[in-house]
């Protein structure tokens, strides 16, 4: 029978999964595939998966559940593989390499963090800042703009906009590097400025949310940070 | 925002923002991969890609930043701005050369009071200025990105 793997983990892991449920509508119990030192979680593969909260959530919580107790390599949603031998199989030619890894990754935590700025705000300061785009606001709003003027004050703002984002972005980002083993920064949505990704050891924990929290206070009004985690390392494997 | 009811325990601490929604691209874009595996087929995967940046190049996010300018009230909403220059230095200038290094090297301003208060460095009569300025502007520390989040949906 097919099953859907979660995670990869040392057996030595206390793996408390009782009380979880695996994805699909069935919600089938969890259960351990042991290879060597190493242990992959699974459970029955559901006829049908789809991305939606239920199974995305249910996929996350084991992941949070291994995580709270050691190390855990998270794999990414969605994976089956044929039946149990499979999965041992895997877990016995390639036991180097996620060994490896479990080691690498031993004592860290992945925090990710967004980051979005009002953008009336953003275009107040801009106005502010730049005579010319001020001029070019004025002229409109009188009347007496030439035909281009909006696409011409769009383009200038938006090239500022786009400046002071990123800069804002590099300089959390610098702020935030010395308490990180690793980042991973990946491009931002919506409105949001930031979208990146810490690999943050044990012992650099408290100092990185101390100074995560104090940079979101020092911003101040007008910007939201979003702060997730301890998370497993999805985005360092 | 569909996805936003989530009540994970240590997984948000951030006050009220989505949760999952937040972490989806990581749950389903990163994570381990086995090539042996197979990866069951995942209808309306796409429908959460298409969240895309909003500054792109293109006359339709131009006359759109153009419209929000026009609509701007400049004169009677001045309080935003002064609170940005406090983050991000009296170094800008509006020449486009300087706009970026000047901001840029006002965060890193910014990142260095903020280790010195991170690191306890400074007690109450070490921190600059603007430090004590903004803690009395928001006395509750804790609670501040909860009610910003919330007013922000309420508006």
């Amino acid at each position: 029978m097919a099953v859907y793997i979660y995670s990869i983990t040392f057996k030595d892991h206390p793996l408390r999964l009782d009380g979880l449920e695996g994805v699909g509508a069935s919600a089938s119990p969890l259960r351990t595939v042991t290879a060597g030192p190493l242990c992959a979680v699974v459970s029955d593969a559901p006829e049908e998966l789809r991305p939606k909260r239920r199974d995305i959530g249910r996929h996350q919580e084991v992941q949070q559940r291994l995580l709270a107790d050691g190390t855990v390599l998270p794999l990414r949603f969605g994976y089956t593989a044929p039946d149990e031998d499979t999965v041992k199989q895997t877990l016995e030619e390639r036991g180097d390499e996620f060994a490896d890894r479990l080691r690498l990754l031993e004592g860290c935590v992945e925090y990710n963090l967004k980051a979005s700025q009002d953008e009336e705000m953003l275009l107040r300061e801009i106005l502010t800042d730049s005579e010319q785009a001020r001029q070019l606001n004025d002229d409109i709003r009188a009347g007496t703009a030439a035909p281009d003027t909006a696409v011409r004050l769009g383009e200038m703002v938006a090239n500022e906009v786009r400046a002071r984002q990123e800069a804002l972005a590099s300089g959390v980002i610098e702020a935030l590097r010395p308490f990180a083993r690793e980042i991973d920064s990946s491009p931002p949505t919506g409105t949001d400025f930031l979208n990146v990704s810490f690999l943050v050891s044990d012992e650099q924990d408290e100092l990185f949310l101390a100074t995560e929290l104090s940079l979101a206070h020092q911003m101040g009004e007008g910007f939201e940070f979003r702060l997730n985690g301890p998370l497993p390392p999805y985005s360092f494997i | 925002m569909t996805m936003v009811p989530q009540s994970s325990g240590n997984l948000a601490r951030s006050g009220g923002s989505g949760t999952l929604y937040d972490v989806l691209e990581l749950i389903l874009d990163r994570g381990l991969v086995i090539d042996v595996f197979i990866r069951v087929s995942l209808v309306g995967i796409e429908i959460l890609k298409i969240d895309i940046r909003i500054v792109v190049a293109s006359v339709d996010t131009y006359l759109r930043f153009a419209e929000a300018c026009n609509r701007l009230d400049l004169e009677s909403g001045n309080k935003a701005p002064s609170k940005l220059t406090d983050i991000v230095g009296d170094t800008l200038e509006s020449g486009a050369k300087g706009k970026s290094k000047g901001a840029l090297s006002g965060a890193a301003e910014a990142v260095t009071d903020t280790i010195r208060g991170v690191t306890g460095k400074g007690d109450d009569e070490d921190e600059p200025e603007e430090e004590t300025t903004e803690r009395r502007r928001r006395p509750a520390k804790r609670s501040s990105r909860r009610e910003r989040s919330t007013s922000r949906a309420e508006e």
